[in-house]
């Protein structure tokens, strides 16, 4: 695994518990892929603590995770954020309708 | 079967109410999630890797065809399709939006079930041995006494916020410990004394987790009538000298383990004799009042059935015979058996039921068990009234359903936790692990050669999936955002009590079921018989042959490192 070169901002949809991650455009999607990139860690860092203070009510629980970022490809460093972004990897008896297929978690 | 009292539909459905208004309050945003949090905690609802979970009470495991049901509908309506059984007895739904939860408990009240208490720093849903109530080997039924612990224990207001979770467990049969009750705060054996008196042997301070701890005495010999009065003692001794700085050692096994068995029991003691007032006391006529709910079933008068067993287990059906062998367990009513519906399917996440199986199992409780089913420790179901004469026609029924396998207490019976598929504290996954074990070792004449062996997966150290406890144990370890898996050896939850130990380096997802398979091939080449279980073996001749299985060499698990 190359070395990490982004921050991702991710937390919860409040509604659901469904994992959100926030766009460069301030929006938050359901899909790791539309995530905006951080050069710095530090400004993903004081957008945590933003979304903190003003959009608890939608998001719970945000953090930053460090991603490695390439084309159009965004790779978690570990086991537990790719499962978050993809999915239990194991049958589930009723998929998720929305993942893959739903573009905005606004 | 208990049935609510006034007093438990209002509470049940007051707190219902209330906490319609604090997720009220959540979606709205006047509350943060960090407010929230506790409260939502009290209700048994957590926040997830992937969504909301909301954990549902049954206590010691006992369900009402019409309670599963309403599970069923719940999993339908509400969930994706399917409920997960728990190590606690309880159920799991893994995807619950947060709206849908104040109407998901309105439903449960109508059943008199709840989510209370299931979550949170309180004494948390009492189990049993899933055999209570039909054992030949029991003393006496435990679930009048888990009934009673369950009343006291809800809303206590001193006890509402401990240093940390915890568990009791209760069993009536002496000889064989079905509930693991040296594995929990607090263990109550249903004992007898020199003069022929009943009462509880007290274990305290057993657990598992980060430091697995096997309970030890605090009084050999209760009597009934003192049972609340010192198990609130035992609880406020916690209360009051439980860490509460550090939520690793907050458990009640640390403070014993601290102060010592002596002086923690000192301490009860000291306080008993001051706070033991006339109204904790328990007449009999209480206890029998609540026993009363527990009556059996009216039950037909048959002859014994044992050579009719045995006469199945032989038989020309092969997959009868064996499912009679290893699922269906004797019975104190002459006539009748009990039989473990194994959710263990391969292909199927370990305790994972779908809501048509459910309402499958609901009606087949209600033609063969007198609408009763009771959810293990070890996630399957029981039905615990089953006329020997019609098992086949159950096990047909089963079969069609895809609950009809032959393993139960086999190896492809593991006790699994969500692991890293759904929880938000896991290290690494348990189910795949369990699906591969179950599809590796789906031969049945492989599974009764190698006998009862537990395997047990926990994905992290809070050791959900009761990994110390299993033959074989499997932890799931985080090594540089990585999944690594330790394999552990000799872990028994019974009356043989023992904790199991790391065999070596941490093994690769890919290495750990071939691990296992190494581990049982010198297991079948060293027992001394047939009839010499894995686990004796284990403690016959120690880790050293399963590591050279496994490792090749102990150099070489030396150097591999852990």
């Amino acid at each position: 695994m190359p070395a990490p070169n982004r921050w991702v901002v991710t937390g919860k949809f409040t509604d659901d518990g469904s994992n959100a991650w926030r766009r460069a455009d301030g929006t938050w999607s359901r899909r790791l892929v539309e995530a905006g990139l951080y050069t710095e860690e530090a400004l993903a860092n004081a957008q945590v603590a933003e979304t903190i203070a003003n959009e608890q009510r939608q998001i719970s629980d945000a953090y930053v995770i460090k991603v490695y970022a390439f084309g159009a490809t965004i790779d978690p460093l570990t086991a537990r954020e790719r499962i978050r972004a993809n999915g239990p990897t194991i049958r589930v008896r009723r998929p998720d309708p929305e993942r893959g297929s739903k573009t905005d978690g606004d | 079967m208990y049935q609510y009292d006034d007093n438990d539909r209002r509470i049940i459905t007051e707190r219902a109410r209330q906490f319609r208004g604090q997720i009220a309050r959540r979606l709205s945003g006047e509350i943060s999630e960090e407010e929230f949090k506790p409260l939502r905690l009290q209700n048994g609802l957590y926040m997830q890797l992937h969504a909301y979970m909301l954990r549902v009470a049954i206590p010691y495991g006992l369900l009402s065809s019409t309670q599963v049901r309403k599970l069923a509908h719940i999993a339908r309506t509400y969930d994706r399709g399917y409920a997960h059984l728990t190590t606690r007895q309880n159920v799991q739904y893994n995807w619950p939006k947060l709206a849908d939860v104040p109407t998901i408990l309105d439903e449960l009240a109508t059943v008199e079930m709840h989510a209370v208490q299931t979550s949170g720093n309180c004494v948390r849903n009492i189990t049993a041995d899933h055999f209570a109530g039909i054992a030949p080997d029991e003393l006496e039924d435990p679930r009048p006494y888990c009934e009673i612990l369950r009343q006291w224990s809800t809303f206590h207001p001193e006890f509402a916020y401990l240093p940390r979770k915890f568990k009791i467990a209760v069993t009536g049969a002496p000889g064989e410990d079905r509930a693991a009750v040296r594995f929990h705060d607090i263990g109550l054996r249903i004992v007898e004394n020199e003069r022929g008196e009943r009462g509880f042997e007290v274990l305290v301070g057993g657990g598992l987790g980060r430091t697995p701890e096997i309970g030890r005495v605090c009084r050999a010999f209760l009597p009934k009538r003192h049972f609340l009065s010192y198990i609130e003692s035992i609880l406020r001794v916690y209360n009051l000298f439980g860490r509460r700085d550090n939520k690793f050692k907050a458990r009640i096994k640390i403070l014993v383990t601290a102060l010592g068995i002596d002086e923690f029991r000192r301490r009860v003691d000291e306080d008993w004799e001051t706070t033991r007032t006339p109204e904790l006391e328990l007449p009999n006529e209480e206890i029998a009042r609540v026993a009363a709910f527990f009556e059996p079933p009216p039950y037909e008068p048959l002859q014994t059935s044992d050579r009719q067993l045995a006469g199945f287990e032989l038989g020309r059906d092969r997959d009868f015979g064996n499912w009679v062998k290893n699922n269906v367990m004797r019975h104190k009513v002459p006539g009748y058996s009990a039989v473990i519906i194994s959710v263990k399917a391969p292909g199927t996440p370990p305790g994972d039921v779908s809501d048509t199986q459910l309402d499958s199992i609901a009606d087949v409780a209600d033609r063969y068990s007198f609408g009763r089913i009771v959810v293990t420790h070890t996630q399957n179901f029981v039905l615990s009234d089953v006329k020997t004469s019609e098992l086949q026609r159950l096990h047909a029924e089963l079969v069609a359903l895809d609950l009809g396998k032959p393993n139960a207490n086999k190896l492809t019976d593991v006790i699994t936790c969500p692991g890293l598929d759904y929880c938000d504290l896991a290290n690494a996954r348990s189910i795949p692990v369990s699906l591969e074990i179950a599809e590796r070792f789906d031969r049945i004449d492989y599974l009764n050669d190698v006998g009862d062996v537990s395997i047990k997966i926990s994905g992290c150290i809070n050791a959900c999936g009761h990994h110390h406890v299993g033959n074989i144990g499997i932890l799931g370890i985080d090594k540089r955002g990585e999944e690594w898996y330790q394999l552990m050896l000799g872990g028994s939850p019974g009356n043989d009590a023992s904790i199991g130990e790391i065999l070596g380096a941490a093994l690769a997802q890919d290495e750990i079921v071939d691990a296992i398979e190494r581990v049982l091939g010198r297991y079948l080449q060293i027992r001394e018989s047939e009839d010499e279980r894995f686990i004796d073996t284990v403690r016959r001749v120690g880790l050293e042959p399963f590591k050279q299985a496994v490792y090749g060499s102990v150099a070489k698990a030396a150097a591999v490192g852990g």
